[in-house]
């Protein structure tokens, strides 16, 4: 069957269709006027968004701004003791050897500390180490020098005091 | 149903409407003149598409209700416009509220009214009418609603495809296989 009458009335029309179309046209749509009541305001665009999408950005803004402070009171505030487990073990050893002296809280403090701080390198931890090390051995010579001195002088007193000649010294040890 | 660009360009407030490109649907250019505030823009907008939700709820609802929901419906598409992204998209939108009005007035209402439709079709013409109606009402509602659209409100398919926003390969499958269940329903009817 041809469905072009159906379809777009054209070409031949199919009788059935045709005497449909006249008993149901009388239920058709019978133009009336569309009256907008006075009261009701006239549809337009939102002038405002742009200012609330400026409000909402602030808001989110304060948002962040106020969790941000929160948490950084929060953490100044916490208990130290809670935040030692925390701490990596290599931060540790990192720290020098006259603050593990120190009394516990400091330590602490240093670690919290320490946490916030980037981690050095291991090339300037070997170089910090060698410089530490050669000034051990200087601290070393000196102290060296030191006894060596106050051990002549020691003999040289005991001597002086049995009455050997100041010039003849026997009996020297090496000290180190 | 016939409007054109031109035509609403002779119109009285189509002065500023005469920027709007050519090829710019006629419901864009109605819909950017009423947002602009021209209430003589919606009374066209209003005349092109009454038939359309018309059409779309009588395939719905009882007869004595469509005409107050067409006018609730025009009015609320008023007020909610501005809602409107795009403005060449006026059909399938007021279809939509057309469609979900009929919805809730399903939801809301009883069928008591249907009786008072069956009583005023004392007219041999009119009851025949409401019957066929009727018959439509029964098919899936995919071919109702394109049936009521071609058969009632006259429109035809190229033209129902263009405001309901449905493709013209759709609409064609509906009215084809919704004519042959008609057909096939109405061979049980006498005299016709």
């Amino acid at each position: 069957m041809n469905d072009d009458y159906l379809w777009d009335k054209s070409g031949e029309p199919d009788p059935q269709v045709q005497e449909l179309e006249e008993i149901l046209g009388s239920l058709r749509y019978q133009p009336k006027p569309f009256e907008i009541p006075r009261d009701v305001p006239v549809s337009t665009r939102r002038k405002y968004f742009p200012l609330l999408a400026i409000a909402a950005t602030l808001l989110v803004a304060l948002l962040v701004a106020g969790v941000w402070f929160r948490m950084r009171t929060s953490n100044n505030s916490q208990p130290q003791q809670a935040r030692v487990p925390e701490a990596p073990p290599a931060e540790k050893v990192v720290v020098p050897v006259e603050h593990e002296q120190t009394p516990e809280p400091e330590k602490n403090n240093l670690v919290i500390n320490r946490k916030h701080r980037s981690r050095p390198s291991a090339v300037v931890l070997a170089k910090r180490e060698r410089e530490e090390r050669e000034e051990a051995l200087a601290a070393k010579e000196q102290l060296m020098v030191a006894l060596r001195l106050a051990s002549e002088k020691l003999n040289l007193a005991h001597r002086r005091a049995q009455g050997f000649p100041a010039n003849q010294i026997k009996n020297q040890h090496r000290v180190g | 149903m016939s409007a054109t660009l031109d035509m609403l360009l002779t119109t009285q407030s189509g002065t500023e409407r005469a920027a709007a490109p050519p090829d710019t649907p006629v419901e864009a250019v109605l819909v950017r003149a009423v947002l602009e505030g021209d209430r003589e823009g919606f009374g066209q907008l209003y005349g092109l598409y009454a038939p359309l939700v018309h059409g779309i709820l009588l395939a719905r609802v009882p007869r004595a209700e469509v005409d107050d929901l067409v006018q609730d419906i025009f009015l609320h598409a008023y007020k909610k416009l501005h809602t409107l992204r795009e403005a060449a998209a006026f059909g399938p939108w007021i279809a939509m509220i057309a469609r979900n009005r009929a919805v809730d007035f399903h939801r809301r209402s009883k069928e008591t009214v249907e009786i008072n439709d069956e009583l005023r079709g004392s007219d041999t013409h009119d009851s025949k009418a409401a019957e066929i109606l009727e018959l439509i009402r029964s098919l899936p509602e995919a071919y109702r609603e394109t049936l009521v659209l071609r058969l009632v409100e006259g429109m035809t398919g190229p033209e129902i495809a263009e405001r309901t926003g449905l493709t013209a390969a759709s609409v064609r499958v509906n009215l084809h296989r919704g004519m042959k269940l008609l057909r096939e329903r109405l061979g049980f009817m006498e005299g016709l």
